[in-house]
């Protein structure tokens, strides 16, 4: 399935999770990010069970910055 | 997951290195990086990492991750104390000539920072009466910035009609702020009734214990930060849009005041929620029962619990709440000096200032929390020099009544 994930285009397989996707994407710490999908930030607790669809739009978002 | 569950597992996806089971007290300052590219990108906010245990630590992490889950809202920010939570929420959305509209029955230490402390930087508070919707409505302006309750009003025991009072603030464009400290997520999700953000003294129930300060801030996703009245944090919410708020609290008011919570009591906080739901339960089925139990003792007068159906808050309290009207009851003895006897002849009871431990903790308000507030303003708050506040510990309520019931006796035995 196609799918943006932090603006690109990439091409990833049918039925992965957001856990999936960080995971296949190597966030290195999983409990500092925050994820946006189609506009609505999700609940920690939906990373396991939510499944991505074809065209989903997905944002890694952080807002643990130490500088700005 | 459900929300019990939730507050044993969430949070914390597990320590790669040891397999822990517990979230571990990463008592560090700073982070090793191996390049300082890495280290800029987090800087920047590109990719996620620690930097400096004051702007975040893994632990405190879990804890914000935990109670963001509880509150089913869309991140959390932890802090030193409950306090520091609400000058944070505070300094975040105000500036000099702008207003708060407060319910006026509030715990003394935030109607302290309202009323003096904000007000010497330009700041107008407008306290309500909370239980009376309508003076929300009459109250609000153009230069009101938030509108601050507590789920039930500390120690005048009003319970705000939260849904209503949330529409006059959307219906005015500005975020409304509850303070969820004596309800907890276990009794009440303030974000399903409209809420903006939920604050919470975290050294009350969801510690449990008494054993550490804290506090929190979660932004429920209800308030669009993109069109609010807000100039800073709308220009955030170009960038990480829902999470502007929280950004900017991190990165500017959080980062420059300096209100973290040690390692340390985030991991007292965590071992709170594990037991938070069950606790809650006992906790509200004590206080009911005392309640009841005081409400027909000849010798007491003005229970006030807004579990008792002669509450005037009771019809909302089974409304808005879960499992009951929570562990805090307020009565009145006759006169002072009968309420300090009454405290002074408990056995189990502790007369101290603090509310949420395990165990049933007695003050005398007006000659204590309330102690720098004049006559007037006192009894405008709902407090009588008579007037004593329990928090109803999980004690065997046998036990409880038993030491009540001798308390009384003792008071009224000369």
């Amino acid at each position: 399935m196609q799918l943006i994930v932090n603006g690109e285009n990439l091409k990833l397989q049918d039925g992965l999770t957001i856990n999936g996707l960080l995971k296949e994407k190597d966030v290195k710490t999983p409990d500092m990010v925050s994820v946006e999908l189609n506009g609505q930030i999700l609940r920690r607790s939906e990373f396991e069970t939510t499944e991505l669809k074809e065209g989903d739009n997905v944002e890694f978002l952080y807002f643990m910055g130490g500088g700005k | 997951m459900k929300p019990e569950t939730l507050s044993i597992h969430s949070g914390f996806t597990g320590d790669k290195v040891t397999n822990a089971t517990v979230v571990p007290i990463y008592q560090t300052v700073s982070y090793n990086h191996r390049t300082a590219e890495q280290l800029a990108d987090i800087f920047e906010g590109k990719a996620g990492g620690y930097i400096y245990s004051r702007i975040a630590n893994p632990t405190t992490t879990a804890l914000e991750n935990r109670l963001a889950e509880l509150e089913e809202g869309i991140g959390c920010i932890a802090t030193s104390s409950g306090m520091a939570a609400i000058s944070a929420v505070a300094t975040g959305l105000l500036e000099t000539g702008t207003e708060i509209l407060s319910a006026r029955d509030i715990f003394g230490g935030t109607a302290s920072l309202f009323k003096n402390t904000l007000a010497r930087f330009g700041i107008k508070t407008r306290f309500v009466d909370a239980g009376k919707t309508k003076e929300f409505a009459e109250n609000i302006n153009d230069n009101t910035r938030f509108v601050f309750v507590e789920t039930i009003g500390n120690p005048g025991m009003t319970v705000p009609d939260i849904p209503a009072v949330a529409e006059i603030a959307h219906n005015a464009n500005i975020p409304l702020v509850v303070d969820n400290t004596v309800t907890t997520p276990a009794v009440f999700k303030p974000g399903r009734f409209g809420a903006d953000i939920v604050i919470h003294s975290t050294s009350k129930f969801i510690n449990g214990h008494g054993t550490a300060i804290g506090g929190a801030i979660i932004d429920t996703g209800n308030y669009d930060w993109s069109s609010g009245v807000f100039e800073d944090i709308k220009r955030l919410a170009g960038t990480v849009r829902q999470l502007a708020f929280l950004s900017y609290l991190r990165n500017t008011i959080y980062r420059d005041l300096g209100g973290c919570p040690a390692p340390m009591n985030s991991f007292l906080m965590l071992q709170g929620l594990e037991t938070l739901f069950f606790r809650m339960t006992k906790h509200c089925r004590n206080a009911a029962r005392l309640a009841q139990f005081l409400h027909k003792h000849p010798k007491i007068r003005r229970i006030n619990y807004p579990g008792l159906k002669t509450s005037r808050f009771f019809e909302r309290t089974m409304r808005l709440f879960e499992g009951g009207g929570g562990a805090l009851l307020t009565f009145g003895l006759g006169d002072k000096q009968k309420a300090f006897r009454f405290i002074d002849s408990l056995k189990l009871a502790k007369n101290a200032a603090n509310l949420g431990d395990a165990k049933t903790l007695i003050i005398h308000p007006g000659s204590t929390i309330f102690q720098e507030f004049s006559a007037e303003q006192k009894q405008e708050m709902g407090i009588t020099e008579d007037m004593v506040r329990v928090s109803v510990g999980i004690e065997d309520f046998e036990d409880i009544k038993e030491d009540f019931n001798q308390a009384i006796s003792k008071t009224f035995e000369v």
